[in-house]
């Protein structure tokens, strides 16, 4: 199993996930796209991912247990998180527990690609 | 620096308030005042003063015994006289001697008499005292001719025997008069002895009685304030923060405990009105934190979407192209949504209520969703008796709320299910509405949180959340409250309760 080019993206917003999979698709990127974060962390624990990006407040696990459980079961992992509710607090909360990337939406795609490959 | 620090521990009441607190505070201390203290010492000085009117009256009783007891002593002494004079007299009948010694005690009696003469008189029958003197002066006058005669040596027989008969009379005259006076007095000493053994214990009981009067007063004047404080305090326990006007006839330390409970009430009043407006601006925090978020989702996807639009266009297909374009649509409409909702929740418009049949919302309301009930598969069955009161309120936000519940019912029932709802009085008081569904039930972590701005269980895009929060904001304003109960798997059950309009 490797987990070259393998980007695992969640996010309850259907755009989102098809959006981010054509564009990273484009770069010859690996996604999987999940919109229930329980599902997501079933998946992370059976295939490592080299990026994982998700938002914050879904139903279920937040955005912040994901993050945590990944750093934990795979801390090589990069992990973006994007999301609508950009604090000062969620940034420095999403800093602490290992986030590598705070992205506030809206974005831009161009920029969370950079950001994407850059972590590879 | 100086340090320009409001302190916040310090409550500044606004001007209506302060006026209010100073015309109560006025009118606690327009009365003369008497201190409790002064009661409590006045009282205290009642009672010495009683028990001292108590020892004067046994005093005095004493001091007449006392005195009766002199005379009684006094009377003895002149009877005692009288007796040896008499038996000298005897002796010189018999003997011819002791003439000089009955003289002498004939004198003594009378010289006793005399200087007691007040004292006796008192207890002397009205006369007693002057036939006693005269007796006892002709008796004496008898023993001094005797005596006269004797030292002449001329006294015949028959003479000395009428002075003999004489004085024999006299004599026992007095003698009877002055035993008569004696033992009427040794009677009545005798009874005020009794009397005075039984003085002190009537004035004890006479004591006690007063004692127990007063300090039942006195008890009184205190704990009918304590009571009336407890009821305050009782009052302001809920929440009741009028400030206090005790109506009092005169001004003590309770009064100064009443000062100081309005000094409270009023800085809790203001502290509660501070309280009102962080809580309003700590909810419009909420609301705005809570709009950027919902926002940002719709604007991000079309962001997004017209992103990938502007850089894929010329390789796109227009199947694809068309169905970016209507992401993006139906994004911006999502956006407007969220706004329209956010403005029904924080619309503080004054509505007019007027009294409504309940019943009348809630069949208007299911009118509405008939078509939506139908293509779900639900059933509507009402219990709406005809003797349930009328509330005071405003018919469309009412049935806004009865839309979002019977909505949320529906929703919660995709395999088709009964939407029952039913009225009735509660207590006398309320009206109250459950709104009962067959769905799947709200899980007990969940169930606190359902009436919360934003909250929802539904995907992004279905339901904005504000659907509860604003029907809760409603039913609040009209008075009323709503209850949720659910159990998962079983149903869920709103309880809409609102006060009647005949009592509001």
């Amino acid at each position: 199993m490797t987990t070259e080019r393998r980007v695992l993206v969640l996010d309850d917003e259907p755009i989102v996930g098809d959006r981010l999979k054509d564009a990273f698709e484009k770069e010859g990127l690996e996604v999987e796209v999940f919109r229930d974060s329980s599902q997501a962390m079933e998946r992370l624990k059976e295939q490592a991912f080299g990026v994982l990006v998700t938002d914050m407040k879904m139903s279920g696990p937040s955005g912040m247990d994901v993050l945590r459980f990944v750093k934990e079961k795979n801390p090589s992992t990069s992990v973006i998180v994007i999301t609508g509710y950009a604090t000062i607090e969620t940034n420095y909360e999403a800093q602490a527990l290992g986030a590598d990337h705070f992205v506030p939406k809206p974005f831009k795609m161009k920029d969370l690609v950079k950001l994407v490959l850059n972590a590879f | 620096m100086a340090d320009i620090t409001p302190d916040l521990t310090k409550v500044v009441l606004d001007p209506a308030l302060a006026e209010k607190l100073r015309t109560a505070q006025d009118f606690i201390v327009s009365r003369p005042r008497i201190s409790i203290r002064l009661r409590f010492m006045v009282s205290l000085a009642l009672c010495f003063c009683l028990c001292a009117l108590a020892a004067l009256v046994n005093w005095t009783y004493l001091h007449q015994v006392r005195s009766r007891l002199l005379l009684l002593g006094t009377t003895e002494s002149v009877a005692f006289d009288l007796e040896q004079a008499r038996r000298f007299e005897k002796d010189f009948f018999l003997y011819g001697t002791n003439l000089d010694d009955a003289v002498r005690y004939a004198e003594s009696a009378a010289a006793r008499l005399q200087s007691e003469t007040p004292q006796i008189s008192e207890a002397a029958k009205p006369g007693e005292m002057l036939a006693v003197a005269g007796h006892l002066r002709e008796y004496r006058r008898l023993l001094a001719y005797c005596q006269a005669m004797a030292r002449a040596r001329i006294l015949d027989p028959s003479r000395r025997q009428a002075i003999e008969a004489s004085l024999r009379q006299q004599g026992s005259t007095v003698t009877a008069l002055v035993e008569g006076l004696t033992s009427r007095e040794r009677n009545t000493v005798t009874h005020m002895l009794k009397v005075s053994e039984t003085l002190p214990m009537v004035l004890l009981i006479a004591l006690l009685v007063l004692f127990v009067l007063i300090s039942y007063f006195f008890t009184e004047a205190l704990l009918n304030p304590i009571r009336r404080f407890q009821a305050y305090t009782r009052r302001i326990a809920e929440g009741d923060f009028t400030l206090i006007r005790p109506a009092r006839t005169y001004r003590d330390e309770f009064s100064d405990l009443a000062l100081a409970v309005n000094r409270m009430l009023a800085d809790l009043q203001a502290t509660q009105q501070r309280c009102v407006e962080a809580g309003k601006l700590a909810a419009v925090g909420t609301i705005t934190s809570g709009i950027a978020h919902e926002i940002n989702n719709p604007l991000n996807n079309i962001s997004l979407t017209t992103e990938a639009l502007m850089e894929d266009f010329k390789t796109m297909s227009d199947e694809k192209k068309w169905n970016f374009l209507q992401d993006i649509y139906f994004e911006t409409e999502r956006a407007s949504e969220i706004v329209k909702s956010l403005l029904d929740f924080t619309r503080m418009e004054k509505i007019e209520r007027v009294p409504l049949d309940v019943g009348g919302v809630i069949l208007s309301t299911q009118r509405l969703l008939q078509n939506e009930m139908t293509l779900n598969g639900v059933t509507f069955e009402c219990d709406l008796p005809p003797d349930v009161p009328q509330i005071k309120g405003a018919e469309n936000q009412l049935r806004q709320v009865f839309l979002n519940l019977f909505i949320n019912a529906i929703h919660a029932m995709p395999r088709g299910g009964a939407l029952r709802v039913k009225a009735n009085l509660h207590e006398e008081e309320r009206v109250c509405v459950e709104v009962q569904d067959q769905g799947e039930g709200i899980p007990p972590e969940v169930l606190p949180h359902v009436f919360d701005p934003f909250f929802t269980t539904k995907e992004p895009g279905k339901g904005t959340g504000l659907g509860l929060s604003v029907s809760l904001s409603i039913i609040k304003r009209h008075g009323g409250d709503i209850q949720v109960e659910s159990e998962p798997g079983k149903g869920t059950t709103f309880h809409v309760c609102l006060p009647r309009a005949d009592r509001a």
